[in-house]
């Protein structure tokens, strides 16, 4: 069997207070190369929490959770940064585009922290860029394009450095029905053709059900996994 | 533990910043804001401007006269009788000129002898005005570089001859402008052929009021005490200050304290410090411009950060570290005073140079005040991008990405 994108094992978070908040308690999770699966939590379910602790942002108080087989646990504040580059790719609610930066350059900044040298950068940017249908909009800025094409430009951005995990945390949270279906069907593509593993945290029902796997977050615990047929 | 191979978590390799991104994403943010940017700037331009207007205005007042004093040379010193114990003028023995010349050390002497007459146009004439006469041995134009206007000098040839060689000042005040026609002038009731008038000199205003007479001359047939009232030394530029305090010595063994020994061009240079104190308060008034300027970058650049929060979040989620992000907003900073400091060196020296051509001066600017300027700038926006760029770095990766509320 082959090294899973993700494992959390038996991963606590607890938040300082009296008493202590447990924000995560206990979460297993595993998720592997080339799946695409949906985190689904109400707000303040803990599924934020997830995330952090899923993107290496946060460090769990307990447990272990292992990235692409290594274990995050053991690796040095400058490792896990080296880890992030390499490892994870991060898509935002707001997108959060550098609105100064043109559309290639704020890809290209998916691959700054390995120290590319920025003719490659600009190479595979471009290439990421193309997937995700964006190759002409290459020297437009953001404040020229709409936020379907935004969100284009963010996921661009995480796929460029092809990291063995996609977190997307809300990505279709700031557009609308018709938009948001678009981007789904975007991240489905990615992860068809090009074995992109995906996760999409959200509290969006709706979006949720478009995925074939889906996690339910509630007070910090996983519950069982529903697994359904894709429609 | 099912993997097969063993996680290597060394593959990872670092995660690193080139120099040259680096500097692009430390002056990112400043194109972003060209308006924000330029008006910060502004401090550092004022601090930077004023202390090169100070340090070019002086410098080109003093140039010219510097210039001078390294044409004339600093090597110059003069002896002087100075008074005896008993508060009696002192006298330099005879043999001080030859024993002067014979120090190793020294290149030429000259003792020279005031005498105390008047001199005048006619022998019936007795109008003051202010001339004295010397007496020269015939080495005086060569130890004080003098330089000979019109006709020669005196030399060993004709020092003992009734001839006189005018100082500028003399030669205009006895109304002769060249020696040719054999201008006379009366010394003591002797009418003396001038045949020689000296270029004015701006270390020896004393010359340059003078009429100079061969010392031969002036021992034996005006009959003056052949002792010097006072010999120029030329000293070799590198060895003044072991020199300077043999001489007094050299000059009268027996009583070497009734000798004074002193640097006309000391004088000079004294003139050019004489507005120090001036230029050293105009300089701390660009001092605390400067510091001002520093506290505004410090402040705009704590603002940047509170705005560009969820950027800084992006980019520790895109694998920066805490260094990429401190470095990135000093170089901001540092960026933002530089291009201050720079503004403030272009109008600096537009000031200089429009003041010091209306007032006809040579334009001169030290270049250490520019490197100066610059290397000043770029520390205190260092300096004070520091506070900001912690807090920059600081920020917990987590929060940051989200939007702010």
């Amino acid at each position: 069997m082959s090294t899973p994108a993700i494992a959390l094992r038996n991963v606590v978070r607890t938040y300082p207070g009296e008493p202590p908040i447990a924000a995560l308690d206990r979460v297993d999770l595993r998720i592997d190369q080339g799946e695409i699966l949906a985190i689904v939590g109400p707000s303040g379910s803990g599924k934020s929490t997830l995330l952090n602790v899923m993107g290496t942002l946060d460090r769990p108080s307990s447990g272990d959770v292992l990235i692409d087989g290594i274990n995050t646990r053991d690796l040095s504040e400058r490792k896990l940064c080296a880890l992030r580059a390499r490892k994870l790719g991060f898509v935002f609610q707001s997108f959060h585009l550098l609105e100064s930066a043109r559309v290639i350059d704020n890809v290209a900044n998916g691959l700054i922290y390995q120290g590319i040298d920025r003719r490659t950068r600009n190479t595979r940017a471009l290439r990421a860029l193309e997937l995700v249908g964006l190759a002409d909009r290459a020297a437009t800025k953001p404040p020229k394009l709409s936020g379907g094409q935004r969100q284009r430009v963010a996921i661009a951005r995480a796929i460029v450095s092809e990291p063995s995990l996609i977190l997307a945390d809300e990505p279709t949270g700031n557009l609308d029905s018709k938009t948001s279906a678009d981007v789904l069907e975007l991240l489905h593509q990615l992860n068809r053709n090009q074995g992109a593993t995906i996760a999409v945290i959200t509290h969006d029902l709706e979006v949720a059900s478009q995925m074939q796997r889906r996690v339910s977050v509630r007070d910090g615990r996983i519950e069982p996994t529903t697994s359904e047929t894709a429609a | 533990m099912a993997t097969s191979n063993p996680p290597d978590a060394s593959a990872l390799g670092r995660s690193r910043l080139r120099l040259a991104d680096r500097l692009r994403t430390g002056l990112g943010g400043l194109w972003s804001r060209p308006a924000r940017t330029l008006l910060t700037a502004l401090g550092i331009a004022i601090g930077i401007a004023s202390m090169v207007t100070v340090v070019g205005i002086s410098s080109s007042s003093k140039a010219d006269l510097l210039a001078e004093l390294d044409e004339l040379g600093t090597n110059l010193l003069q002896i002087k009788p100075g008074q005896s114990l008993f508060g009696d003028e002192a006298k330099l023995p005879t043999s001080a000129s030859t024993m002067l010349g014979a120090v190793a050390t020294v290149l030429d002497t000259a003792g020279v002898t005031t005498i105390n007459t008047d001199v005048q146009r006619t022998t019936h004439d007795d109008s003051p005005n202010g001339l004295s006469v010397l007496t020269s041995d015939g080495d005086l134009d060569r130890t004080l570089q003098l330089n000979i206007a019109s006709g020669r000098s005196i030399d060993a040839g004709n020092q003992a001859l009734p001839v006189a060689v005018l100082g500028a000042v003399a030669a205009e005040r006895l109304a002769i402008t060249n020696t040719s026609g054999g201008p006379t002038v009366a010394i003591a009731g002797r009418k003396v052929q001038v045949i020689g008038i000296l270029e004015a000199h701006p270390l020896h205003p004393d010359i340059d009021r003078s009429v100079v007479i061969g010392h031969s001359y002036a021992t034996t047939v005006l009959g003056i005490d052949a002792a010097h009232t006072a010999i120029y030394v030329r000293v070799r530029p590198s060895a003044i200050e072991q020199t300077r305090p043999l001489l007094a010595r050299t000059a009268n063994p027996t009583s070497p304290t009734e000798v004074q020994v002193s640097r006309p061009s000391d004088a000079l240079e004294a003139q050019t410090k004489v507005d120090q104190n001036l230029q050293n308060l105009l300089l701390a008034l660009g001092g605390v411009a400067l510091l001002v300027g520093g506290v505004g970058i410090a402040n705009i650049m704590v603002i940047s950060v509170m705005e560009r929060r969820t950027e800084i979040g992006l980019r520790r989620a895109l694998g920066a570290r805490k260094g990429h992000i401190r470095s990135q907003f000093i170089i901001e900073a540092a960026a933002l005073a530089t291009l201050g400091g720079a503004l403030g060196i272009g109008s600096g020296v537009a000031a200089t140079t429009l003041y010091a051509n209306s007032q006809d001066w040579t334009v001169s600017i030290p270049g250490q005040a520019l490197a100066g300027g610059i290397i000043a700038a770029l520390i205190i926006g260092a300096t004070a991008g520091l506070y900001p760029a912690a807090k920059a770095a600081r920020l917990d990766p987590a929060d940051a990405v989200r939007p702010q509320s």
